[in-house]
């Protein structure tokens, strides 16, 4: 059955007295069928979601600056943001009507009869933010400090940083490209965007249920990867907890964002040995080397896996223990230049401390892959933690 | 900026139409009075028994209802139904919260719906008409008249500034029609929209190379442009500048005439706008001369023009909006004014656009973007 919850079916019993869909869209839904209900991730949650709820397949990442001096508004746009952001998640407009012939439609209405495709919408601070427009400088987390220089990097300063970051996140590149369009556009004159980045395919799973993607290198990533079941490691690793020096900041997480440029064109000329010593897996099934499952735990005390090899420098044993969850996407932006394919991983990781992925980038100083990627971008964003009905994303920054 | 007759029977649908209008269960705006016999407050208080309405009739128009809970655990909503459907709500009410939204009703029978509580319907009653008529609000019909006699005097000044920039064309006086050009375009910037009513002549006076599928039928203030400042020489361009005179001369007779209701008005400050996101901050319109900053203050003026006569009526219906679009207003002068000089580049009172780089367009496009959405709120506000 395909369920398919149409909102323009949902709608259309109104069409004749041109009511805005928001809110008449509720009631159908409470009596729709539960399947639909299922493309729905909850937004009120102790932890935001799209951070643990499972990854879908389509991202829009944006990075704003924040333009306006004035405190109030920003507290402002972080409500209406709030607000749109819950109605989008359950498949409904951006509340506000849609029927004055003489007023733009609040919604801007692409994702009109699409269904809500599990879109998570996830907002972070940057560091930018806690300085001393808005008085947040107290309330500045020891640990949200710029990122130091990290190999393999050449930094687009036009892709990189930002006051606020949104991630949205669905089965539809529409419902997430509609989500940032539509905070964009309601933040108009308090936020810019200052960069933006569409992600096609889910490089990592972040629940047992999903099998294990690949990237555009054509191997399967994130096989190590944490997932939304191993509770405890995902308590050590990912939510911010008693160690914060800043309580508002406590269920949130810290969000890293790396533009990874592949060299495609010279990893394609790779032969498939050196590729699988690359990366420490086998091409097809993806297991380790010197295994045969691909869940099969890497030897890493064995010399089937070279010491230069991306999967034994990623390795927690090889980084104290650490894990990132990692939540990346594939991307392509055309060609560069020179006519080369410009595309490659959108990494995005959630972590409790960005100290995490300090730690473990340094170590792929020496990896071997370095050959074939460069960082292009980066953004460091805290993310706060879930919200409840009646409160705002980021309330405790400001009360 | 459609024509009166389009706008009207655009209008006339509205009016039957049941229409919701801003101030819904989430965006948190706060209701509006609306004075008596057009709407009005109607209270609604969430209790364990119920919501019932105070008053539970009222007359047609807008109406704003102010919901609170005052220790009601169970009751924390309050929608308004028609039939089976919900037209407006609000949401999310825990015991000491209030909130509103705000509709425009038409005659009939409703109810108020609270979930949860022990009589959850409430009857509610709409009488009377909802046609009312901008005409009835003297400050529109001030809007209007003034708005009228703006347009007139700008295109007069607009005729003498194109018959001098034509003269000077015919002479070949190249240095002359230079600064000519500019000092008679920036009027014909500032009424674009209402020019645009009378089919191709915007095209015929203000038409750029690429809106013409023949070259040859490449005419109007940019043919000249291109002569002037690309090829530098001005032969064969004498019957372009006359039948440009003969244009801008029949806009002259066109707008004498012409009236205006608010909503176009209103929908043509917005236009000005947007022509400055799409073809000035980019350089395109201006692309032989690069006097780009001047339309774009000729474009400012005009929709600040427009919207200052619609003040008065939209300081009555809608003080958030109108202080929103002061403040983007005020914005996009502040990063316009880096710009300025004196006399400037051709006398524009500006710099040559070519020396303005693209991160400084980036700039300027972000304040005028933010503007427009601001002025696109006016005319819904501005007509209720």
């Amino acid at each position: 059955m395909t369920p398919a919850l149409s909102r323009r079916r949902m709608l259309s019993g109104l069409g004749a007295l041109g009511v805005g869909g928001l809110v008449a869209a509720d009631t159908t839904l409470t009596a729709a069928n539960a399947a639909s209900t299922s493309q729905v991730v909850p937004f009120w949650a102790d932890h935001q979601a799209g951070i643990t709820t499972p990854q879908q397949d389509r991202l829009t990442f944006a990075a704003f600056d924040v333009i306006t001096k004035d405190r109030n508004e920003l507290v402002g746009l972080l409500k209406t943001w709030t607000a749109a952001a819950d109605a989008m998640t359950k498949g409904h407009q951006v509340p506000g009507g849609a029927s004055d012939l003489q007023a733009p439609p609040s919604d801007t209405g692409e994702a009109d009869g699409l269904t809500p495709g599990n879109l998570t919408v996830t907002i972070g601070f940057g560091t930018s933010l806690f300085d001393d427009r808005f008085g947040l400088a107290a309330k500045k987390p020891k640990a949200l400090t710029p990122l130091p220089k990290l190999a393999p990097e050449n930094l687009d300063p036009a892709y990189t940083n930002g006051d606020l970051c949104i991630q949205a996140c669905a089965d539809d590149p529409q419902v997430t490209f509609h989500a940032v369009r539509n905070l964009a556009r309601l933040g108009a004159g308090i936020v810019v965007l200052r960069w933006m980045q569409l992600g096609f395919g889910r490089t990592a799973s972040t629940s047992s249920a999903q099998a294990t993607p690949r990237n555009l290198m054509g191997f399967k990533d994130g096989t190590r990867n944490l997932r939304a079941e191993q509770t405890d490691l995902i308590d050590q690793n990912v939510w911010v907890g008693e160690e914060t020096d800043q309580a508002w900041l406590r269920g949130g997480s810290y969000l890293v964002a790396r533009r990874i440029r592949m060299y495609i064109e010279t990893w394609d000329r790779d032969y498939l040995a050196d590729q699988q010593n690359v990366f420490g897996r086998y091409k097809n099934s993806g297991a380790p080397l010197g295994g045969s499952d691909e869940f099969d735990t890497p030897n890493l005390g064995s010399s089937d896996i070279p010491d230069d090899a991306h999967i034994r420098l990623a390795s927690p044993e090889h980084n104290g223990g650490i894990h990132l969850l990692r939540r990346g996407y594939s991307f392509t932006d055309g060609t560069d230049s020179t006519g080369n394919l410009l595309g490659g991983l959108f990494f995005i990781a959630f972590m409790k401390d960005p100290k995490q992925f300090v730690t473990v980038q340094k170590a792929l100083a020496a990896d071997a892959l370095n050959e074939y990627i460069q960082h292009i971008g980066s953004g460091l964003f805290a993310c706060p933690p879930g919200v409840a009905p009646g409160q705002f994303w980021g309330q405790g920054l400001f009360t | 900026m459609r024509t009166t007759i389009g706008l009207t029977a655009i209008a006339a649908a509205a009016t039957l139409a049941l229409t919701a209008c801003g101030g819904s269960s989430t965006s948190g705006s706060a209701p509006q009075n609306a004075p008596a016999g057009e709407g009005g407050d109607v209270t609604v208080t969430l209790t364990a028994d119920g919501c019932q309405p105070q008053p539970s009739s009222i007359s047609s128009g807008a109406v704003n209802f102010k919901v609170s809970n005052k220790d009601a655990g169970a009751v924390t909503e309050a929608e308004l139904m028609s039939g089976g459907q919900m037209l407006g709500e609000q949401e999310n009410l825990t015991p000491g919260l209030d909130g509103g939204f705000s509709l425009e009703l038409a005659k009939g029978d409703y109810q108020i719906y609270c979930p949860g509580a022990k009589k959850d319907h409430w009857d509610f009653h709409v009488t009377g008409d909802a046609t009312k008529s901008w005409k009835d609000n003297p400050a529109l019909v001030t809007a209007t008249t003034d708005y009228g006699k703006w347009v007139v005097d700008q295109v007069n000044q607009l005729v003498t500034g194109t018959k001098a920039f034509a003269d000077a064309v015919k002479a070949g006086d190249t240095a002359k029609a230079s600064v000519a050009y500019g000092q008679a375009r920036v009027f014909y910037e500032k009424v674009e929209p209402v020019a645009e009513i009378w089919g191709d002549l915007d095209k015929n006076i203000d038409g750029r190379a690429d809106d013409f599928d023949n070259p040859a039928d490449f005419k109007g203030f940019h043919k000249i442009e291109q002569s002037l400042f690309e090829a530098r020489k001005l032969d064969g361009m004498g019957p372009v500048a006359d039948e440009l005179v003969t244009n801008v001369t029949k806009l002259q007779q066109l707008v004498a005439k012409a009236t205006y209701q608010p909503a176009e008005i209103a929908n043509g400050a917005t236009e000005l706008i947007d022509e400055i996101q799409k073809s000035k901050v980019t350089g395109e319109e201006e692309r032989y001369s690069h006097i780009d900053l001047l339309d774009f203050k000729g474009n400012l003026d005009g929709s600040m023009e427009a919207f200052t006569v619609l003040l008065p009526a939209l300081q009555k219906n809608a003080p958030d909006v109108a202080k929103a679009v002061q403040d983007r207003a005020a914005a996009v002068t502040a990063a316009l004014k880096q710009y300025e000089q004196s006399p400037g580049y051709l006398n524009t009172g500006y710099v040559d656009y070519s020396t303005v780089s693209k991160d400084q367009q980036k700039t300027l496009s972000q304040a005028v973007n933010a503007l427009g959405e601001a002025m696109s709120k006016v005319a819904a506000k501005v007509s209720q």
